[in-house]
Order: C-alpha cells, then structure tokens, then sequence
C-alpha cells in the first residue's frame, strides 16, 4: 500500500489534467452522497444527516487537534450543550431554526472560550484535562439540570415546516457542512492557518516570531467550539428529540479517535471517517444479524462496545502504519505533486 | 459533615494511589497517562479470576493481579509507546486514550458488564472515624499511598531514578552516558503498570466494581491531584490526592445535600482543577522544570 502512494506521488501530471481530475473526483464524491439521497428513501435520508452532522463535529475536532496540536476530550460537551441550547430555543421560546442553530453555534464558542482561557494559559496539554473533567461534569451536573433539559424524558426539539421531510434536512446538514468545510480552508489558507501551523510546530519559535499563542489557540478552540455546538444544534432536530444519554463522555473518545483515524488535517478523510463511524451504530446491528453464521458471543451489550473497539483497533493500525490515517492513502488524489502545492503537512 | 472529610480522606487515598503513577510517567515522559486507571481494572479481574472463580488462595490472586498489569504496562509500552517516541505528544495521547478505551472494550468482551464484589484483603467491620464507617481495606489503601509515594520519592534520588530523570531531560545525552533509553522506557512503563495495579487491587474490593471501573470514574480525580500537587512532585501526588478527595466530598456535603445540585462531586473536582490552573499553574509543591 505505502509502495503503492509512493509510486503514484512520483507520477506528474499537467496542469490542466489536474484540474479536471479534481473535478471528476468532487463530482464523484457528490455523486456518491447523492445517489442514496435520491433513491434511498427517508432511512438513507436519515443517515446522510447523521453522516453529515458527525462530518461536522470530526472537522471541529480537526481545527483542534490537527491545526492547534491541542485535545478536546470532552466534545461531547459542547455538541450537547449546543443540541439543549437548539431544543430550548425550539420547543420553549418557539424561535426560527436559524436562531436555534445561531444560538447552539454562539453557546458552544462561549462554553469553549471560558474554558480555553484557563486551560490554554499553561503550556502543554492541560486542555485534555480540563475538558474531559468539563465533559464530565456537563454529563452529571448540566444535562441533569430539569429546567434547561426536561429530565430524562430529553427536550423536543419539533422542525420547522420548511425541513419537515427528511430529504430536506438532509440537504440543510449538507448545506451546513460545506459552510464549516469553506471555514476551515479559509483560515487554512490565510494567516491564520500559518500562524496555527506555527505553533502547532513549536510554540517558543512562533512566539519569537511575534504569533500570539495562546490567542490563536484559544480562537482554534472556539472555533471548534462553535462547529461542535452547531452540530449538536442539528442533531437536535435531527432527532427531534434531545437527552442526556446521547452525550456520555466516552462518544467524546470515539470522536477524537475517528478525526486522528481520518488524518488530521486531511478535511476528506476526516469527512470519510466522520461519516463511517456515525453510519456504523445504524448498520452494525443489521450486519451482524444477516451474517450466516451468529459468534456467540454477540450480544446487546457486545453492540454497545463494538463501535469503539473498531475505532481503536483503526487508530491502532494507522498509527503504526500510515501515520497521516485516510488522508495519507487519499493523498495522491487530492494533493498535486509535492514540490508544487508545498508540504501542508 | 466531619463523616464527609473522614469519607473524603480516604476516597482520596485511591486517587492519590493512581496519581503517583501518573506523575512518575510525567516526570519520565512528559506525557499525560491516560491508561493509569486501566492497568488497575486488569489487576483487579485477574484477581478476580484468579480468587473467587478459580478459588486459588489470595496471595496468588494478587501476584497474578500484578503480573497481568505488569505484563500490559510492558505490552503497551513495545507495541503504543516505543514507535511512537518520535510522534507528538498530541498523537502520544490520542494513542493512550485508545489504549484505556480497548482494554475497556476487551474487559467488556471478556467478562460480561456485569457489577462484580471482590472479597477485601482483610475482613472485618468497618472503624468509626469522624462518624463515617470506614473498612479496613481503606485503612490499608492510605497506608500503602504513603508508603509508595515515599518510595517513589525516594526513587528518583537513587542512580536509577536520576538515570531516568536524564533520559527524559535530554535522551541522547543520557545515551552517551551509557543509560539505554529501551530500558528506562521499559522500567517506567513497568512501574507504572505496577502502582496502577497496586491501586485497583486495592480499590475493587472496597465498592462493587464493573469493566472500566477505574477509567471512568477514578481517572479525572486523579488527573486533578497530580496537577493540584505539581504533575512532578510525589509528595504533591499524595497530598493532592487527598485533597482531592476531601474537596469532592465537601463538594457532595454543600452542593449536593444541601443546594440539591446534580454532579456535585464532578462539579467540585472540576472546579478545583480550573482554580489551581487559574490561579497556581505549578501546583502546591511543583518546581519549575
């Protein structure tokens, strides 16, 4: 497989040859999204949101992780909160989806933001701490407070007439992910970018060189923040209904593994992983029952672990053996030969 | 509320327990050590096993207990740690992360998720201290804390200790001098494993316990004391730990009884571990470097 990337990297193609195999390859992948959209019905409908949503929470992590070198191990924090704050605005204040999405998206930069500026202070990775002791306590302390979740019953979080069938909230989930996917290249490709590439690399060095670090940590993080409280926004109405279970801390370390699984900065193949670990859940379960031959050790609470054993048994295999995960082997498709586009890595 | 401190101390003692071996990867690592909790849950089923479903005298459940953690601590450290010495820490932790959540799921494959009562070292009624009912295995557990963390402080003024201080400072002139960076790797993820397993050994019998007992809900407390004590002092681990522990009870005490605040005990341990990185970076008894 390396032999294979290796080979394929050397192969230079023209310009214009470039450009249309770029093309070729964007129209396939909308193809590929598009086919079941179409002709899947409302359960392929469904799944592509799901798909769409998890895309967006493994690109937040990726701004984290891949562009600021930093750990989030308390996502699931800020998605929920994101997804309450969404359903409140919904079933109790009766507000447009836009607001509902605005104020998921403004709650998850905010909550990040507070807890960035202490964390991000200290140099290291203090902010995996912190956040998995946030996530926790978002777990115990606000997902149980009645008032903002309705208890264990979860808040309702109704759609609006405009995204009622699936399909259509379908499209709304895609449409959000192409705005977070237009985010994220642009502050790749301009200063921003550069100055996180900076202190991702060595924080002193950029230091020197006159980078704020902890403030474009900090902006990475709430960004991230923001992203990750708007896919919980979507998911709320994804599932109409919003409860405390869905966001158990260990969903947070799937995630994390999924993005690094994916390849940190690689925005395709976190987009891929992304979208296989949330259609895995679904699928899983009806797999296994269709195989001929039923292990007999499978069982309900088997399911539960199932997914993150997958998970872990990639990040495993990918960190030994092609470090850039998905991305890597993605890479002689989406990238032009090195000495042109320059090591983004 | 003096039951609350009393419930508090020694609640902390297993927190300090797992710290002390995360602040001894720290030194030697500059890595956060998130599968501490997990070499605990592997040492307490082997003894499990070993005690109450194969009947074997307890001194076998524990050599067992503490061989299998041993053993995971050196797997992980040939197979996750070595080929990733030259990786980031941020791919290092990502890693360890993955390790604590796969040894969950094995446990969870294994040995069905189902809540499991291990028998103490030593049996008896509980003591009275402060007003709360306090067993003797707890008793123990804070002995054993105080014993280790003065052992381990103790370590690193000895050759061996300073051999891995080196090697952590600067690894190829520690290389020079002759001290193999495989075999320091080796030892600390050893020793490690070995005080993890000492804490979940010690910790299972005295609650019910289920697979990822220690992750889930030791790790983050943990975590809080070794950075309110310094992440580098041992001493600072100890007295964090307990610190830690009587924090989250008073946590439960205040919010928790009396405001009816749900999580408080989370609530509290995040809020010191916000408060010492506001306010103390360092730590209590944290140096510089």
């Amino acid at each position: 497989m390396a032999t294979a990337t290796l080979v394929l990297t050397r192969i230079r193609v023209g310009n214009g040859l470039w450009t249309v195999l770029r093309i070729v390859l964007v129209l396939a992948a909308l193809a590929l999204v598009a086919y079941p959209l179409i002709f899947g019905g409302d359960v392929w409908a469904q799944r592509i949101s799901r798909g769409a949503i998890y895309a967006i929470i493994g690109l937040s992590i990726n701004t984290l992780t891949g562009h600021a070198g930093q750990i989030s191990l308390g996502h699931q924090a800020f998605v929920g909160i994101g997804a309450f704050a969404a359903a409140f605005m919904a079933s109790r204040l009766g507000a447009p989806l836009g607001f509902g999405l605005g104020a998921a998206a403004l709650v998850g930069a905010i909550t990040a933001a507070i807890v960035g500026m202490v964390a991000l202070r200290v140099s290291g990775l203090y902010l995996a701490l912190v956040t998995l002791a946030f996530g926790m306590t978002a777990e115990t302390t606000i997902f149980n407070w009645r008032e903002f979740t309705g208890g264990g019953a979860g808040a309702s979080a109704p759609r609006p007439a405009i995204v009622e069938s699936d399909f259509s909230y379908a499209l709304l989930c895609l449409g959000v992910l192409a705005l977070v996917l237009y985010a994220d290249w642009r502050m790749v490709a301009t200063k921003t970018g550069r100055a996180l590439a900076a202190v991702r690399n060595n924080e002193q060095i950029a230091a020197t060189l006159g980078v704020n670090v902890t403030g474009y940590k900090l902006a990475a993080f709430c960004f991230s923040g923001l992203a990750a409280g708007l896919a919980g926004g979507l998911f709320a109405h994804w599932n109409q209904v919003v409860q405390a279970l869905d966001f158990e801390f260990q969903v947070a370390l799937v995630w994390v593994l999924m993005t690094v699984v994916g390849g940190l900065r690689s925005r395709l193949g976190v987009i891929i992983a992304s979208a296989f670990f949330a259609l895995l859940p679904l699928t899983l379960p009806n797999f296994l029952a269709s195989l001929p031959w039923q292990p007999p050790f499978l069982n309900e609470a088997v399911y539960h672990v199932l997914p993150p054993f997958i998970v872990v048994v990639l990040l495993l295999i990918v960190l030994r053996f092609f470090p850039g995960g998905l991305g890597q082997l993605l890479a002689p498709l989406t990238r032009r030969t090195a000495h042109k586009n320059g090591d983004r890595g | 509320m003096g039951a609350f401190i009393a419930l508090g101390l020694f609640q902390g003692a297993v927190y300090g327990l797992l710290a002390v071996g995360i602040v001894l990867v720290y030194k030697a690592k500059r890595v956060f050590n998130f599968a501490q909790g997990e070499f605990g849950s592997v040492a307490a089923f082997s003894a499990f096993y070993l005690v109450v479903a194969l009947g074997l005298p307890y001194w076998v459940g524990v050599v067992g207990g503490l061989v299998a953690a041993v053993g995971t601590g050196l797997i992980v450290e040939r197979v996750i740690v070595r080929p990733l010495e030259s990786a980031s820490r941020t791919i290092m932790l990502v890693a360890l992360v993955g390790v604590a959540l796969f040894t969950i799921a094995i446990t969870v494959l294994i040995a069905e998720p189902i809540p499991r009562v291990m028998p103490p070292l030593i049996g008896g009624s509980g003591v009275n201290i402060l007003g709360a009912g306090i067993l003797p295995q707890q008793l123990i557990l804070l002995a054993v804390l105080a014993v280790l963390a003065a052992a381990m402080a103790w370590f690193f003024k000895t050759d061996l200790g300073l051999a891995v201080l080196a090697s952590s400072q600067d690894i190829r002139a520690a290389q020079v001098v002759g001290i193999s960076p495989v075999a320091i790797s080796r030892l600390v993820w050893g020793m490690a494993a070995l005080l993890g397993g000492v804490a979940g050994l010690l910790y299972a019998p005295v609650g019910i316990f289920t697979p990822g007992f220690m992750t889930l809900t030791m790790l983050v407390p943990a975590f809080a004391a070794a950075v309110l004590g310094g992440m580098t002092s041992l001493p600072g681990a100890f007295v964090g730990g307990i610190s830690i522990g009587i924090v989250q009870n008073l946590g439960i005490y205040l919010l928790g009884q009396q405001l009816a605040v749900p999580g408080a005990a989370e609530l509290g341990v995040f809020a010191l571990l916000m408060l010492v990185l506001l306010i103390r970076p360092q730590g209590l008894l944290g140096k510089e470097a």
